[in-house]
């Protein structure tokens, strides 16, 4: 580092001269009556008070003093030519010497007792008056720089402030920002959840009426073309009337499988959680294809693991649905060998058992690059299927759609040319049996017994579509029955007026007033005396008037819908000869034992 | 010969004043800024981050707690002293090399500013009573210029610092004959560039203005103060060599004698305690 002299930085400013006057003018106010002289080591001299001064004409003197002084003498004395004591006092810190004298003063001031002391003390005080004007000074700029801080600090902590309130507003706004993007969101949500909604709500309402729109003809395709097989026809007709019921048995099958499909991709199925038998379910389903089976000379097994709960808890008729759907295709492609239905127990735990399916067959097999895709729509083992086997592609995927919502999954074990395993595992909860009831063994003791006639029943049909009211009543009059058609509502309402009936048809969609809204109204009717005397068909009856649902809509609220406006039965369209005669027959037995 | 303005335009291109720096320099002028956007900016450069938080606890602020973020240190010493932090590091490094020739060298000048700075943030809180902040920042940066020309017009400067003899004539005379400008100008171009205070730049222009007496509180006045004070003890730019002081402020500092005497009594202390922030190896 340079040298640097700290101390004489401001030499070339002050001439010494200056500094010595100051230390002087210092040491006079503590001499007030005394003559002082200083002389810097330099050579410089100043005089207080200023001309005049004894000293001036003392100069050897002084010059002796002074010689005395340098050599290191705190404090010495002289007698001038005029007979006055002069005094030398070296100040060593200011580089000078202090000659004094005291006007007025006799005699030698040291050799008096305190003469010395009071000297010496004089001197000192002054040189401490000197340093407490630098001590002064020194107080002053540590004031001045307190005074700095503080300000320092004040302006420091305004500034803080600022910047608080600054930051403050920031994150306000920021917060206002994040509020209105929120509330935009919200907005958009809402509003997309608005649309979803409708767009759900429509595809419902569009699949209802696909539903209906489509099981219309087909009711009357269907129905005509058996009664059409039932007439007078020669071999060539009877074989285009088969091929037509047969054609149209196969449209309706496409048809549910894909309402079915659909329903189940829009989310609109609804699983039931009743009990059901495992085995007569199972059972159930093989017996559906132990004739076929039979007449193709495929062996059909059933093997049901013995520790298996007999009462299970779950939709037994979407169970069914998969089962029959897997049998049948396994039947399809099984032409020697066999097909098994094996249940088997999975893992247990508590009321909980996971029941595993596995439909095996001994048929075509598939390739292995295949096995995936046959999970998904319209896809089937390979293109010529099809053309050779026939079906929609639907099944499977309804089945793994149905298997997915049931909580379980489904895959395929399958060699090309062996065979091929559908396996299936469901969890499900089990039910302790309860004992049977004695009713329920009236109840199977009558399904045994004999069927009679329909008898004469008086029917009154309720129906719009003239197609349809001509299919219902050949059917119903075929059975011996009287019918009276409706074509709505309130015609139906006038027919009950003036005649008894024992039972009505009543298709459910109408228009005036449709079948859910007459039913509603009949009962009405029914529940009060005043009214019920209004109608002949109601007034003298014992027991409500049966009314039978018919609709189109084949689905679960349509059918609670009808039940709820109080029916006492559902048909789904298209009408089933055997389904309805059946039910006209059970009608007849019932009004016949309560007549006896 | 160059102007001044191509001087600084040429030295503004080569971009050897760190970014950050700059930025952070303007934003203290901004009323709207906060110790967020202070930070921001200063992440940026992580090391400065470290050399700051070094200095700001460092015995020249004598903060009793430790500052261990920024934006703590914008609560305890204030922007400003940390936009004269963000100066000192960014003119450290431009201090460095070059070679000592004519009695001048970047480490000198360096000290000097060093020097200047502490002296001149002293005589304002202890002459004047006022805040040292902008002084000091005057202090740190007024001969920046003398770089900008050292590091553009390197050979006329030293043939400039050859020819100035404070006896005869002035180190701006030299410069401005031989280089075709000087450095108080350099120095305020980019001082504007920089959006230094108003009072700072005015200080760095007249620093050498000898013909005008400014008002005895003004940065201007204490920065020429310092500078007198500085090549007296042997800090000065030109080794050996420096302006004498205006007669106004001769007169002043002869009046005020014992106030100057404790303030050099005291500044080898000071000069101690700012260490971390001049030692050019630092």
């Amino acid at each position: 580092m340079i040298p640097t002299d700290f101390d004489n930085v401001f030499a070339d400013l002050v001439d010494g001269v200056e500094d010595l006057r100051g230390l002087l003018q210092t040491l006079r106010r503590r001499l007030p009556h005394a003559w002082l002289e200083l002389h810097g080591d330099d050579g410089v001299v100043v005089t207080e008070p200023a001309g005049g001064s004894p000293l001036a004409a003392e100069a050897a003197t002084i010059a002796g003093l002074l010689e005395q002084a340098l050599a290191g003498n705190e404090l010495v004395a002289a007698q001038g030519r005029g007979g006055e004591w002069f005094y030398a006092v070296p100040l060593a810190k200011a580089e000078a010497v202090l000659v004094a004298a005291l006007p007025g003063r006799q005699g030698n001031l040291l050799v008096e007792p305190h003469g010395r002391d009071l000297l010496l003390s004089a001197v000192d005080y002054a040189l401490l008056d000197q340093e407490q004007q630098l001590l002064v000074i020194e107080n002053q700029q540590v004031y001045r720089q307190i005074n700095v801080h503080k300000q320092q600090y004040s302006a420091l902590i305004e500034d803080n402030f600022r910047q608080y309130r600054l930051i403050q507003e920031k994150e306000k706004e920021y917060a206002r920002k994040l509020e209105s993007e929120i509330a935009r969101q919200t907005a958009e949500l809402r509003s997309t959840n608005a649309r979803l909604e409708k767009a759900s709500r429509l595809q419902n309402e569009f699949l209802a009426n696909m539903s209906h729109e489509l099981r219309t003809p087909m009711n009357a395709i269907i129905g005509f073309s058996e009664l059409l097989s039932e007439t007078d026809l020669d071999p060539d007709q009877s074989e285009y009337a088969k091929t037509i019921k047969e054609a149209a048995g196969n449209l309706l099958v496409l048809i549910n499988d894909i309402l079915d499909l659909a329903k189940i991709e829009a989310g609109k199925v609804e699983l039931d959680s009743e009990p059901f038998a495992l085995r007569e379910l199972v059972e159930g389903v093989a017996s559906l294809f132990r004739l076929p089976a039979a007449a193709k000379k495929v062996a059909f097994m059933v093997e049901i693991e013995e520790g298996l709960p007999a009462l299970l808890v779950g939709d037994g008729n979407r169970l069914r649905q998969i089962l029959i759907n897997l049998v049948g295709n396994a039947m399809k492609f099984t032409d020697r060998g066999r097909v098994a239905i094996i249940v088997q127990a999975g893992r247990c735990c508590g009321e909980q058992v996971e029941v595993i399916f596995s439909v095996r067959d001994t048929g075509i097999g598939i390739a292995a690059d295949r096995q995936q895709a046959i999970f998904d729509k319209f896809t089937q083992a390979d293109g010529s299927t099809t053309r050779k086997y026939g079906g929609t592609g639907l099944g499977l995927a309804i089945c793994s759609q149905l298997v997915k919502l049931m909580g379980g999954d489904i895959r395929v074990e399958s060699v090309e040319g062996e065979g091929s395993s559908f396996i299936f595992s469901i969890p499900m909860a089990s039910r302790r049996p309860l004992p049977l009831a004695p009713a329920a063994e009236a109840a199977s003791v009558e399904a045994d017994a004999p069927v009679g006639g329909v008898g004469a029943l008086r029917i009154l049909l309720v129906e719009d579509n003239p197609v349809n009211q001509r299919l219902a009543s050949i059917i119903v009059s075929k059975q011996g029955c009287e019918l009276a058609v409706a074509s709505d509502g309130l015609e139906a309402l006038a027919q009950l007026r003036a005649h008894p009936f024992d039972l009505v048809l009543m298709d459910v969609q109408m228009p005036n007033m449709d079948g859910l809204e007459a039913t509603r109204k009949i009962r009405e009717i029914e529940a009060s005396p005043a009214g019920r005397a209004e109608y002949a068909g109601l007034r003298d009856r014992q027991r409500p008037l049966v009314i039978v649902g018919l609709t189109a809509h084949a689905r679960k609220e349509d059918e609670q819908a009808c039940y709820g406006v109080g029916m006492n039965g559902f048909l789904s369209k298209p009408i089933v000869k055997d389904r309805l005669v059946a039910f006209l027959r059970e009608e007849a037995e019932r009004l016949a034992s309560s007549s006896s | 010969m160059p102007s001044a303005k191509e001087l600084v335009t040429k030295f503004s291109d080569l971009k050897t004043l760190p970014h950050v720096a700059l930025r952070l320099t303007r934003l203290v002028n901004d009323e709207r800024s906060t110790m967020q956007d202070f930070e921001e900016i200063i992440k940026l450069d992580p090391v400065l981050v470290t050399r700051l938080l070094r200095l700001v606890n460092s015995p020249y602020f004598g903060l009793i707690n430790k500052v261990e973020s920024i934006p703590k240190a914008v609560v305890y010493v204030g922007m400003k002293n940390l936009r004269n932090l963000v100066a000192v590091e960014a003119l450290r490094n431009l201090f460095r090399g070059g070679e000592a020739e004519n009695g001048f060298s970047r480490k000198n000048l360096w000290v000097h500013s060093a020097t200047v700075a502490i002296v001149a943030e002293m005589i304002a809180k202890r002459i004047f009573g006022q805040e040292g902040e902008d002084v000091f920042l005057a202090g740190i940066i007024h001969d920046v210029g003398l770089i900008i020309e050292d590091q553009l017009a390197g050979e006329a400067l030293r043939r400039a610092c050859g020819v100035y003899d404070p006896s005869k004539n002035t180190l701006v005379g030299c410069e401005q004959e031989i280089i075709g400008c000087d450095h108080s100008e350099v120095g305020t171009l980019l001082a504007k560039d920089w959006r230094l205070p108003p009072e700072v730049i005015k200080a760095i222009r007249h620093h050498h203005d000898r013909e005008k007496k400014y008002p005895l509180t003004s940065i201007t006045s204490i920065l020429q103060l310092a500078e007198y004070i500085a090549g007296k003890l042997n800090y000065s730019p030109i080794v050996g060599r420096f302006d004498p002081l205006p007669p106004h402020l001769v007169r002043h500092v002869r009046s005020m004698m014992a106030n100057y005497k404790v303030i050099m009594r005291d500044l080898p202390g000071e000069m101690a305690k700012a260490k971390d922030l001049y030692d050019p190896n630092a």
